[in-house]
């Protein structure tokens, strides 16, 4: 494990030189969340205390953490490099190294956003603060069990998308899927709580990856209870374990139909 | 004069076939990414049919108002990146001294610039706002091609302003990106009654879609001469102050002698 550790903390120091660039990226997340928090004081102030269970105050603090989990987790690494490695078949110089591809995936993807995670974090509670004020019912004391499910969340995401881009072994171009992928996250699972949608749908978003990668974590810190936690991480777990599965049986078997075109 | 602007617009009609022409090579590969396109964009009416579950309008906008503003952002959008794909990238050609083989080209520089590539999973755009004025109002096709034509114009004009600051701000790609993207984000929610105070000042002026989107929305559903003046006069005003600030800007470039050639 110590490769990938060092391969983390190179890339972590990589991107410390970026760092004004990342300040600057914040931008954009303040764009999206500004739009959101714009949108959701007007749909309140028509004297809705509560939507499907939610205040203004709760509803904006959903939409600010969940979109800082997505923004926060999109990179070079996962968006294009992996599934252009795959299609210039530069993999090559991936695979012959005394490393494992998707493990040095996984190092360099989270070397990338460590840095940002940490300035989005601090800038975007401070955003949030400024907004609508901070959240009446989280403690300190709950932070050590939300951010393992954060890690855990995030992690799948990665696994997620590095999935999609391992289907380019067989497919052109795996950008449509990950469109779809994003939008499904991005419109059902950042913008709105699960107890917003239709009681039919609820039961299958509770099974869906957004349970498990935005909703779940932000629902902790918004309104912690022990049973929840236990409900995320086991979800989390069994997610997990299936994805590194599949990604890793398509993975050896993408492999053997790589054809890398000298030059 | 006349001979020498039709000359220009052929061979920019050329460059721009050719292109698709290269990007259409996998047929299937650009099929798929046209018809993804399109289910991306579908899936935001998932979004606003739990926003009207919540509330029945949006300072006035019902659904069918609110899918024609995804319309016209989408085939604007469309229409600017199939046509004119790198005035969105053109701080970068500036950044990276690219320009130079556009300079020795008899041809217009601008022109020839930003029609030199095409971005293919834009017709997917294009295609999902004209299904939607089909659905929604087929009667307004007409006057929809127009003002989305007006839009992608004024779209790609203000990506060539705030570009063309490259020539003397180092990383001003950084300031174009955010205009580009804060304008995408703003023109698909209704800015009747949502945005209020500084933030409608600024949908007037720096990120101007209240002339890109909302007014030409406003004009398809009810037609009047004064706000499609305004349209019009900002349509013609923005695209004069991108090429002369971009010709202006030319006049500090300097390339960095890389070498690199030009398919079409």
């Amino acid at each position: 494990m110590r490769k990938y550790w060092f391969i983390f903390k190179t890339t972590v120091m990589e991107s410390i030189q970026y760092i004004l660039n990342t300040i600057i990226g914040f931008f954009t997340y303040f764009i999206v969340t500004f739009v959101f928090f714009q949108l959701w004081v007007y749909i309140y102030s028509d004297g809705q205390n509560t939507i499907a269970g939610y205040g203004l105050k709760q509803m904006v603090w959903y939409v600010m953490l969940t979109e800082l989990m997505w923004f926060v987790n999109s990179n070079h690494t996962l968006l294009s490099q992996m599934s252009n490695d795959i299609r210039s078949g530069g993999i090559a110089y991936g695979i012959n190294k005394p490393y494992h591809y998707l493990l040095y995936c996984v190092a360099k993807h989270f070397g990338d956003i460590a840095v940002r995670f940490v300035i989005y974090l601090v800038l975007g509670v401070l955003l949030g603060i400024l907004f609508v004020g901070p959240l009446d019912n989280f403690c300190l004391w709950q932070l050590p069990f939300v951010s393992i499910t954060f890690i855990l969340g995030m992690t799948l995401n990665a696994l997620i998308r590095m999935l999609i881009n391992i289907l380019c072994f067989w497919m052109e171009d795996a950008k449509p899927i990950q469109w779809i992928y994003d939008k499904f996250i991005i419109v059902i699972g950042t913008t709105f709580p699960i107890e917003i949608f239709p009681r039919w749908a609820q039961g299958a978003l509770r099974f869906s990856p957004i349970f498990v990668i935005t909703y779940g974590p932000v629902k902790l810190i918004i309104d912690f209870s022990f049973p929840l936690l236990f409900q995320v991480l086991a979800a989390q777990l069994a997610y997990l374990v299936s994805v590194a599965l599949i990604m890793y049986f398509l993975y050896q078997k993408g492999v053997k139909r790589l054809n890398v075109n000298g030059g | 004069m006349l001979t020498a602007a039709k000359n220009q617009l052929r061979v920019s009609a050329l460059s721009i076939k050719y292109n698709l022409m290269r990007e259409m090579t996998n047929h299937a590969s650009f099929i798929i990414s046209v018809i993804f396109m399109m289910l991306n964009n579908a899936t935001f009416i998932i979004q606003w049919i739990i926003l009207f579950s919540i509330r029945s309008d949006f300072g006035g906008y019902r659904m069918k108002q609110v899918m024609l503003l995804w319309a016209i952002a989408c085939s604007s959008y469309g229409i600017a990146h199939i046509l004119f794909n790198k005035a969105f990238t053109i701080s970068d050609s500036i950044m990276k001294g690219q320009l130079d083989s556009f300079l020795v080209q008899p041809k217009n520089v601008l022109i020839s610039l930003i029609t030199s590539e095409t971005n293919t999973s834009s017709i997917g755009d294009l295609l999902y706002g004209i299904v939607v004025v089909l659905i929604v109002c087929p009667e307004k096709i007409g006057i929809y091609f127009l003002f989305s034509i007006f839009s992608a114009i004024s779209f790609t004009a203000i990506a060539i302003q705030f570009g063309s600051f490259a020539f003397w701000i180092v990383r001003s790609d950084v300031i174009a990106d955010y205009v580009i993207s804060s304008m995408i984000h703003f023109s698909t929610y209704p800015a009747d009654g949502i945005f209020k105070g500084v933030t409608k000042l600024i949908l007037y002026t720096i990120v101007p879609v209240e002339f890109v989107n909302y007014m030409p929305l406003r004009l398809i559903l009810h037609f009047n001469f004064e706000e499609f003046l305004y349209v019009l006069l900002f349509s013609v005003g923005i695209t004069t102050i991108a090429i002369v600030t971009f010709y202006r800007g030319l006049r500090h470039y300097s390339s960095t002698n890389l070498m690199c050639g030009r398919i079409n």
